[in-house]
């Protein structure tokens, strides 16, 4: 019997080398779904980030690292190498990032996607690592699978179909 | 994380009442845009913790449209109205004054229309939450936004969620003859606004 998808809630994150698993993070707006790959042992790993992180050079206390960009990137790079992942063979994926608030009437709207898509990149770049694809901003919401037995990851949007990135 | 304001039974219970009458005064302004009587059934409100809200209304992936404005004044807060996608069409029929199946997607016009109504109900639920609270409270003008409900929830996480831990939902539904509607408020107070009313309802207490 084929197994449902692992489904992530948001500040969730899941790890897989079952090659039945599938990943994946519905309906991501401002949140950010960062995937990592190694596709040798084929460790899979997703992260539904829901803020930047860290305020003001200050590392947040919340226990939930896996909710912020910057610590969720960290902790899912430990965990996928401690899984025993190669940290210079994962291929990293982000989607989502949008601006879902096109109001003229809320031009004020401190624009969460686009600060979360900075602090991915700042925080992979801290760490070495570079982003093999990305389907990031714009104004739709956008849900993620990764597909553990080939290290595929896709891209569904609003009235559309699922297409790989 | 500042979440240190305690829910107690009371204040919940107090929340209750304000939306509860807020949303029936939102039915009201609904009826005088489009001239007959809606009734509101089943009013609830509960307060649900903010990681979880995009399985609470259907699933994260479902198309729904979410109409979504901020108030400021005396407090500052945001409301989010989300419907389910298919639901939206029929509301779009009763506004415009079309037989039902008519709209069979949202152009500009029904888009405005909605925006036009959420405006509408936020006002007059926050008109009933100022009078309660002794309050001046004016609300932006509305944004629409037809996409995934974990997408539209965004917004509400995201401008909450380095301050609330949970936020308040209110559910109801309008009906119109054999035409209903479930309407899912999401209503985020900050947290003066909180206080404002912990601390009304305490003086209210002691009086």
């Amino acid at each position: 019997m084929k197994k449902d998808p692992i489904s992530l809630g948001l500040g969730e994150h899941a790890i897989s080398r079952d090659p039945e698993d599938v990943l994946v993070a519905y309906g991501l707006g401002s949140c950010l779904g960062i995937s990592m790959v190694d596709p040798l042992t084929r460790i899979s790993g997703l992260l539904h980030a829901v803020l930047p992180g860290a305020v003001n050079g200050v590392p947040s206390s919340d226990p939930n690292s896996y909710k912020y960009v910057d610590s969720g990137i960290e902790d899912l790079l430990a965990a996928l190498v401690k899984e025993g992942a190669n940290k210079n063979r994962l291929i990293v994926s982000i989607v989502g990032g949008a601006n879902m608030l096109i109001s003229p009437g809320l031009k004020n709207s401190f624009d969460i996607g686009t600060r979360n898509m900075e602090t991915a990149r700042k925080t992979l770049q801290r760490l070495n690592m570079s982003i093999a694809a990305e389907e990031v901003g714009g104004h739709t919401g956008r849900t993620v699978h990764v597909y553990v037995a080939d290290s595929r990851v896709t891209v569904r949007v609003i009235g559309e179909k699922e297409r790989n990135i | 994380m500042n979440d240190n304001v305690v829910f107690d039974e009371n204040l919940l219970e107090m929340l209750k009442t304000i939306a509860s009458e807020g949303i029936k005064n939102a039915a009201t302004g609904f009826s005088g845009m489009i001239g007959h009587k809606i009734e509101v059934s089943n009013p609830t409100i509960r307060l649900v913790p903010l990681l979880t809200i995009s399985e609470i209304v259907g699933g994260p992936e479902d198309d729904a449209v979410g109409i979504y404005l901020r108030f400021e004044g005396d407090m500052v807060g945001q409301i989010m109205m989300i419907m389910p996608y298919l639901k939206t069409l029929e509301l779009a029929d009763l506004l415009m004054e079309s037989p039902p199946g008519t709209t069979q997607h949202l152009g500009s016009i029904e888009r405005s229309a909605l925006g036009e109504l959420g405006n509408l109900c936020g006002t007059f639920f926050l008109n009933s939450l100022a009078k309660s609270i002794d309050a001046n409270l004016r609300p932006s003008p509305p944004a629409v936004m037809v996409d995934m409900v974990g997408a539209i929830l965004d917004v509400v996480v995201a401008t909450s969620g380095g301050i609330s831990e949970h936020v308040l939902l209110m559910q109801a539904n309008f009906m119109d003859g054999s035409r209903s509607v479930e309407v899912s408020f999401w209503v985020i107070p900050d947290m003066n606004a909180l206080q404002n009313l912990i601390n009304k309802n305490s003086k209210d207490d002691k009086a």
